[in-house]
């Protein structure tokens, strides 16, 4: 049972080690560094969407004014759908470097809009992230094997060993007292910054306990895994080199071997459709039918809307009607290869969610990503709030389009409006 | 407390399927020091570790104050005061530093007048107390440890070489420092290759060869051991 005494012994013990404090400091400094980087992309990305939303509104009104007819309203102004970051966000961007969190969607085609996003340096996106959740699920295994794996080699090779043990009233109070020392100091260091930066950032209290804990649980994993290696290593007379190498070539295998292998495999093994044939295939439906018989474009589009029947008549070579119709068409061409290539990206999710299990690292970067609403999940459901918004423009318009309305500045107060 | 307070019985240590410790038989009274000497791989450091639970035995017992090491070895640990061969204290600290902390992974809280009390006793120079131990000496690192087996006022101390590396006049602080402690009643154990330094403290002396004791030397009439008599046990090859 360990006592006060022997916690408030190591800790004035590992105070007075240069070379714990100069570490304990390092990592102090990577900890604020990743929630510094994380709240100013976070707060860079809110700004993004405050200046697009101040001007969404004006460029809408702006367009809609010189318009004459609805067709060429819905065509000529663009509606800001936005994923803002959630207030915990900073600390596991997740996704949102890989998915698009903004658009500017117009009535037009969907598929070919939805996947626009801004191009970033492949190279820099393929480094990732130095977020929190990156420094915790990657870089604290490092710092703990540290920081743990020689408490007793390192005694033993001092030649120590002998006289600690037989001086100290219980051998396993003080190595647990001084590994506990360590471990809670490392936590205060990569904690404090996170805790300060949810302050900043206004998050949940209650979530960012969770990640607190979910740092811990990781904490408490690689803990183990060292003081337990570190013990039956040194119990084989094993140097603190080897103790270090066989707990790195752990640390390998689970923090990168398990998840690119298994990013491989799941890969290979999920099949998806090609995210470009899916587009190509919706630009050669839409430009294909510039050409197609009107009879062509309805058949298609009165599939999903026969209520629209009695109003395909043309009376022109072009109606706004018939444009929207086959934009809409090529969105229907393609809705099994998106449904196919939505569904991959689920299936790919949950099969990586499994592999987790085996690799610790990997199944923390999931939780906190899943607290910090960054994951795949919440980008498919932005994906899917962006779809329902366009589905709602569309059902704005058709009624105005078939029913040949008389264009009325004041009707298009009612178009839907996004909502986060 | 038992006459017989640290015990050998048929005491046998295989380390890597060899004998290192063969059928080991003595014991230690209180107030008494025992001297085993031996060339080096003779097993003298194993007997000793034995006793700290360093090692453990293949067959027999080793016991300290009627205890087995192999069963109350945590309460054999807190009567015991070891100082190994060469004392290896944290550099980062200083003297009293390490001193304090030592003592208290023992439990042992002592107050700073009587530590310094310890180490005047030991003649460290009290010019090196408050500095760190990386600027001491061999000599002055076992002072300091010694201080601190005498703080833990333990009634046995294990003592492994004590006096390899020490200058003449440290050898004789130290052979000093160990008499008066029999005297006072502490059980000494010392396992060394120093001849002259065990027939100047010890009470016996074993000659272990091989894991065997294979002579016994004791004071008689409350005289030294006589050294000729031990060397002449080396020079005719009983001992390596």
């Amino acid at each position: 049972m360990i006592r006060f005494s022997d916690f408030s012994r190591e800790t004035i013990f590992l105070s007075r080690q240069p070379y714990v404090l100069i570490f304990l400091m390092i990592v102090l400094a990577l900890s604020i560094f990743s929630v510094w980087s994380g709240i100013a992309e976070t707060q860079a990305q809110q700004n993004t969407i405050e200046s697009l939303l101040e001007k969404d509104n004006v460029d809408r009104a702006q367009a809609l004014e010189k318009q004459s007819s609805y067709g060429s309203a819905a065509y000529y102004s663009f509606h800001l759908t936005y994923f803002p970051p959630s207030p915990l966000a900073f600390a596991a961007m997740g996704q949102r470097d890989i998915y698009p969190w903004k658009h500017r969607i117009r009535m037009l085609a969907l598929e070919g809009q939805i996947y626009e996003t801004d191009a970033d340096n492949p190279e820099l996106s393929f480094l990732g992230r130095f977020d929190f959740a990156f420094l915790i699920s990657v870089l604290m295994p490092l710092f703990i094997i540290l920081l743990l794996h020689d408490i007793r080699s390192s005694e033993r090779e001092a030649g120590r060993f002998d006289l600690l043990i037989v001086t100290a009233r219980n051998q396993h109070t003080l190595w647990t007292a001084r590994a506990l020392v360590l471990s809670i100091a490392l936590m205060l260091v990569l904690l404090l910054p996170l805790f300060v930066g949810a302050a900043i950032m206004q998050a949940s209290l209650s979530k960012t306990v969770l990640m607190a804990l979910i740092t811990l649980a990781h904490l408490l994993f690689w803990g183990a895994i060292t003081i337990t290696v570190g013990k039956l290593m040194a119990m084989r007379g094993q140097s603190s080199p080897r103790i270090a190498s066989a707990l790195l070539a752990l640390w390998l295998t689970l923090a990168v071997i398990v998840p690119v292998v298994s990013d491989t495999a799941i890969n290979k093994t999920v099949k998806s459709p090609n995210g470009g044939d899916l587009l190509l295939l919706q630009r050669e439906t839409v430009n294909d039918a510039w050409d197609l018989p009107f009879s062509d474009t309805w058949d298609a589009f009165l599939s999903k809307h026969p209520d629209w029947a009695e109003h395909t008549q043309m009376e022109s070579s072009f109606e706004w009607k018939w444009y929207y119709a086959f934009q809409q068409v090529g969105d229907q061409k393609t809705e099994d290869l998106s449904n196919a290539y939505r569904n991959a990206i689920a299936k790919k999710d949950t099969a990586a969610g499994v592999v987790a299990f085996f690799s610790p690292p990997m199944m923390t970067q999931r939780l906190m990503t899943s607290l910090a609403d960054t994951d795949i999940t919440a980008s498919l459901g932005y994906e899917q709030r962006v779809r329902d918004f366009h589905q709602s423009l569309r059902y704005f318009y058709y009624p105005l389009l078939f029913n040949k309305s008389e264009f009325n500045l004041q009707v298009m107060d009612d178009l839907p409006r996004f909502l986060p | 407390m038992p006459d017989q307070v640290v015990a050998a019985s048929s005491l046998c240590v295989k380390l890597a399927q060899n004998d290192v410790i063969d059928n080991l038989n003595f014991t230690i009274g209180r107030g008494e020091v025992f001297a085993l000497l031996g060339g080096n791989g003779a097993g003298k450091s194993t007997t000793l570790k034995t006793f700290l639970g360093a090692v453990s035995p293949s067959s027999g017992t080793a016991s300290v104050m009627g205890l087995s090491v192999d069963a109350d070895i945590n309460t054999i640990r807190s009567k015991v005061a070891y100082l190994p061969e060469s004392v290896m204290l944290y550099g980062h600290l200083t003297g009293i530093e390490n001193i304090e902390y030592f003592l208290s992974l023992a439990g042992i809280k002592q107050a700073q007048p009587e530590i310094e009390e310890a180490l005047t006793k030991v003649s460290l120079q009290t010019d090196a107390w408050h500095k760190n131990l990386s600027h001491y000496s061999k000599g002055m690192r076992q002072k300091t440890a010694i201080a601190l087996a005498l703080l833990r006022e333990a009634p046995v101390l294990l003592l492994d070489e004590p006096t390899s590396g020490l200058d003449p006049r440290a050898i004789d602080e130290f052979n000093q420092l160990i008499t008066t402690l029999a005297n006072s009643g502490s059980t000494i154990f010392m396992v060394t290759h120093d001849v002259y330094g065990a027939c100047q403290v010890a009470h016996r002396i074993g000659l272990l060869d091989k894991g065997k004791i294979v002579g016994m030397f004791e004071r008689k009439n409350n005289a030294h051991i006589d050294i000729e008599e031990v060397h002449a046990a080396f020079s005719q090859g009983k001992i390596k």
